[in-house]
């Protein structure tokens, strides 16, 4: 398997052998390119994404989705992007200037923030610490207080509503992640997201095999939760369009909504990137045992293993979301805390025992 | 004609009976509105449907029409947080007693006029505690025309162009009720020819408005996708009515006499075909959105009613269907050929909005068995019986009532004997189901709300005429 | 509705219908679509019903002359005043007697609502609607037409006035060629 890690020490020592740059300087350039790249990645990615949900959309509800803009409608997002840039920035009056302002960069933040920890291939990732996996739950939670100010700020009673929808929901929904995430860690033993991955590699080693029954309900219940979290269908209720016309950034316009929307997407992504990097492989190649099959797989560049499971899931709850109605505000939470929680709780217990015992799956 | 209104001064007054009948509560308030007769004992004389700070009584014989003093206000409205209850006293006079609308601490939040899911310009001012109602105040007008006062000045022929305009999705029986007043008024005998298209096209623009319906209640759950199955579906409805009609929203179809045109030649297979294409979807509705264990958790319980409430509050049509009360205009009071077709009246019991739900969906099946029956044996004849070119009707009232899409709707005709009515009053089908909201929603969930009014199946141009 | 499940037998029945939705959209996903492709297919698969009120126009026989006689009576049925018809008495020189002469047949169509009252209210035939629907204009006083004074062909797309392409219940025309 191709180590990215070669080519970031290789750049390293560019700048500071080659260059001969000192040690704050070298950091910098780095952390400047880094983060760029992760801007970039992100800003592509959400058009990716955007253009994606269109059509998935389109094609369940028979219809081709945007067509005129670009071949295909492949350009119909960069104009959408472009109209959002030249729409008018209004204030509601008597709104919270500081906080109105400020809610839309909280969320962005912590969408931003979560993306970072994605391992994209081995050797690529820009955020591994040793409680990883702890840390994501944390910087996932700004967004919450995001849609939280965001709806105060505006001086709406349909945002306020809204937003206590939101953080009712986000927060609940945030407890069967984090067990579902905790399950994970017990089967592989660590909190570093490289780490999980690294557990994963190998022939049917990738958690929801190898965790088996355990691993299959915690990836479930994570996509359902995550799903929730990500506020989408059939859990938007907190954006409800036909209750409270577009919930917490009803009084946004311009690039102000387009954080939102941006956010929206992201988190979507990131959560699938997450359900693939906790279970489904990370950028773990398909390897089955056969030698000659797994060579060729290997062969396979991880970028495009991780892309291609985590689009795998982002269709997965695209589906989902274009099939079900949405459901009110007391079942979302009846269903997290009388059927999600207690699940959780059985599969970390479950997964525990198989651990202990050795029931997991391994060929080795 | 007897007076029944009491005058006292200036004023005119008639003792409510709002507390025998609940849906008296808002019609009340609409003759108020038109005639300034005041309801001793009302508890709520606000204007319904014109501007509180309009003036004068526009139903009024008397009212001055002179187009510069009725000029369109560009001031905001006044907005009421009072209501006014008048009664006689001992000596006869009138006296106002002051009642609030609200409590000093009440959450109001106004769901409309614009809102996604109030399917027009429906004012809903709901008072809250956190998520639940607590109480609903239905403002109306948005989209008032005056189509009453406008059918006064019109020839008979020139009112008919209104009918369509009120619920676009039932245009075909509306026409049928004013039509139909107007033939009996005038004593068409109509030929059988005549009677079964119009039967038929009642019928497929029911299946129109139901599956208009089915898609909005999912569209109003943010099922988008159950919503364009049914918008994908309703096409070929429309389709088929278009070639006929040469409309798919304005149909335009019928006239005083009989219908427009012939029915079109192909028109008997598409028909056919169309029955054939639409059972199975009608059964794709229910598996994608309908059977659905989260639409059941949304609908089951919600905005209940039960039969004795849906007759005092003059819920008519599948909504009242729906609890129980069996109110099918075309089984008790049949018109046109439905007291000849087999077809069975749905009803069930629970009458919350799951079995709104399905009664319509039910009433598909039964709109198509309907019109099987029928598109075989449409009988030679004509399709119009010319009529003289300045039609006048004897003098006399009428009143015919059809089975609408939503309820009953009905035409109540005051003839003097000239080109143009004297009075034409619509019953509209969807005004006592807002009527009724209050009553369905309070202490259920703000969610609830939305899908109470999907479930209803009001059109709001169809309340405000 | 009474729904004494047990909580396992909730759980189970809830999957099912989810199951069954999810399965219902995703056959969807596969079948054909079902958009319209408008100004693409406007000169090749567009069907339009040969009795849509699009506009009003004369009806003209082959050497173009038209049957008004300024009668007034569809001017007279409009319920939106739509029509406005000027005319003058004109003498007959060989038989002396007057007759009344159309000089201007104003029809507006931004104030019209295809309701048909006029078409029904002559009693010449000499008003008819077509379904010629793209009647879109970019200034209001471009809508008001004068029928006397056009020679109306067909409208802007071939074979219209005949309906278009074909038609069939339950299937839409999605093809652009």
């Amino acid at each position: 398997m191709f180590d990215f890690s070669i080519v970031t020490k290789w750049f390293d020592e560019l700048l500071r052998v080659t260059c001969g740059l000192g040690n704050f300087s070298a950091i910098l350039i780095e952390c400047v390119l880094v983060g760029l790249i992760i801007l970039i990645a992100y800003a592509v990615l959400a058009i990716i994404l955007i253009f994606m949900e269109r059509k998935v959309c389109a094609y369940f509800q028979c219809r081709i989705g945007p067509v005129r803009v670009g071949w295909w409608g492949t350009l119909q997002v960069l104009a959408d992007v472009l109209k959002m840039l030249i729409k008018e920035i209004f204030i509601v009056d008597k709104a919270d200037k500081l906080l109105y302002y400020l809610a839309p960069f909280l969320v962005i933040a912590a969408s931003v923030g979560t993306f970072s920890f994605l391992p994209w291939n081995n050797g690529a990732h820009i955020l591994d610490f040793n409680v990883g996996i702890f840390l994501v739950t944390a910087v996932s939670s700004i967004g919450v207080l995001g849609v939280f100010i965001a709806g105060w700020a505006s001086n709406n009673k349909y945002s306020v509503l809204s937003a206590m929808r939101g953080a009712v929901q986000m927060i609940s929904y945030e407890l069967s992640l984090g067990l579902c995430l905790i399950s994970a860690v017990i089967l592989t033993g660590t909190m570093q997201i490289s780490g999980i991955v690294e557990a994963q590699t190998g022939p049917w080693q990738w958690l929801i095999f190898q965790g088996h029954i355990p691993a299959l309900l915690a990836f479930l219940v994570f996509c359902v939760a995550g799903n929730a979290e990500a506020n989408r269908g059939p859990f938007d209720l907190a954006e409800a369009e036909s209750e409270l016309t577009a919930g917490y950034h009803t009084e946004y316009s311009g690039m102000g909504f387009g954080f939102y929307y941006l956010a929206e997407y992201l988190n979507l992504f990131v959560i699938s990137g997450l359900a693939t990097t906790v279970f489904l492989g990370g950028w773990a190649p398909v390897n089955i045992g056969v030698e000659a099959f797994d060579a060729v797989m290997d062969l396979i560049p991880g970028l495009f293993w991780f892309l291609a499971k985590t689009f795998f899931v982002v269709f997965l709850l695209m589906w989902i979301r274009w099939t079900f109605p949405r459901l009110r505000v007391d079942q979302i939470l009846k269903l997290e805390w009388k059927y999600l929680m207690p699940l959780s709780l059985v599969i970390l217990v479950l997964m525990t025992v198989c651990v202990a015992f050795g029931w997991t799956f391994t060929i080795a | 004609m007897k007076q029944i209104a009491k005058q006292v001064g200036d004023d005119y007054v008639i003792p409510t009976v709002c507390k025998l009948w609940a849906d008296a509560d808002l019609l009340e308030r609409e003759v108020y509105d038109f005639y300034g007769v005041k309801f001793l004992g009302h508890p709520d004389m606000r204007r319904l449907y014109l501007r509180n700070d309009h003036k004068g009584y526009p139903l009024r014989k008397d009212y001055d029409m002179d187009p510069a003093k009725n000029m369109y206000s560009t001031d905001d409205d006044v907005e009421l947080d009072t209501t006014t209850e008048w009664n006689l006293d001992k000596n006869g006079n009138l006296v106002a007693t002051k009642h609030a609308l609200f409590t000093s601490d009440d959450f109001v939040v106004n769901i409309g006029p614009q809102h996604p899911s109030t399917h027009g310009v429906l004012r809903l001012q709901t008072v809250l505690d956190g998520e639940t109602i607590k109480r609903i105040y239905p403002h109306l007008g948005y989209i008032h025309r005056g189509i009453e006062k406008l059918s006064e000045g019109f020839t008979y022929p020139q009112t008919l162009a209104l009918t369509d305009r009120m619920n676009y999705l039932s245009a075909m029986m509306h026409r049928h009720a004013l039509v139909g007043v107007i033939e009996e008024g005038m004593g068409i005998e109509l030929t059988d020819r005549i009677r079964y298209i119009r039967t038929i096209m009642d019928e497929l623009q029911r299946i129109d408005n139901h599956l208009l319906y089915t898609s909005c209640c999912a569209q109003d759950l943010g099922a988008l996708t159950a919503f364009l199955y049914g918008m994908r579906d309703r096409e070929h409805v429309l389709n088929v009515m278009e070639e006929t009609t040469g409309g798919r929203l304005i149909q335009n179809y019928y006239r005083i006499g009989g219908c427009q045109a012939d029915i079109d030649p192909n028109f008997v297979s598409n028909v056919k075909k169309l029955c054939k294409y639409l059972r199975p979807m009608v059964q794709e509705y229910l598996d994608v959105f309908g059977d659905n264990v989260i639409t059941h958790q949304r609908f089951e319980g919600i905005g209940p009613m039960g039969k004795d409430d849906c007759i005092n509050y003059a819920v008519t049509g599948p909504a009242g269907r729906a609890s129980g009360w069996r109110n099918d205009v075309r089984k008790y009071h049949p018109y046109a050929m439905y007291d000849k077709v087999d077809f069975e009246e749905v009803v069930l019991t629970h009458g919350d909005s799951m079995d709104r739900y399905y009664c319509h969906i039910q009433e598909i099946y039964q709109s198509l068995n309907i019109i099987e029956q029928l598109i075989d044996n449409i009988p030679e004849g004509d399709f119009y019986i010319k009529q003289k070119p300045i039609i006048k009707v004897p003098e006399g009232q009428w009143y015919f009532s059809v089975e609408g899409a939503s309820g009953e709707f009905g035409a109540y005709l005051d003839s003097r004997g000239d080109k143009s009515a004297y009075r034409l009053k619509f019953r509209p089908m969807g005004l006592t189901l807002v009527g009724a909201m209050d009553k369905m929603l309070r202490g259920q969930k703000i969610a609830d709300l939305v899908t109470t009014g999907a479930a209803l199946d009001f059109v709001i141009p169809d309340i405000d005429r | 509705m009474e729904n004494k499940q047990s909580y396992f037998g909730e759980v189970k029945s809830a999957f099912k219908t989810l199951a069954l939705g999810m399965k219902v959209t995703m056959k969807e996903y596969f079948t054909p679509k079902s958009t319209e492709q408008y100004p693409e297919n406007r000169k090749t698969t567009l069907h339009v019903a040969k009795r849509h009120r699009g506009r009003l126009v004369f009806k003209r026989d082959e050497n173009e002359n038209y049957k008004c006689t300024a009668c007034t009576m569809c001017e007279k049925a409009c319920p939106n005043g739509t029509i406005k018809i000027l005319s003058e008495m004109v003498t007959n020189e060989e038989t002396g007697r007057k007759k009344k002469q159309l000089l201007d047949y104003e029809y507006d169509l931004g104030d019209c609502m295809f309701c048909e009252l006029c078409v029904n209210a002559c009693n010449f035939d000499a008003i008819e609607f077509t379904n010629d629907f793209e009647n879109a204009v970019f200034d209001r006083s471009k809508l008001v037409l004068h029928l006397d004074k056009e020679i109306y062909k067909g409208g802007s797309l071939p074979n219209l006035i005949e309906g278009g392409a074909d038609w069939e219940v339950g299937t839409f025309n999605t093809k652009k060629k």
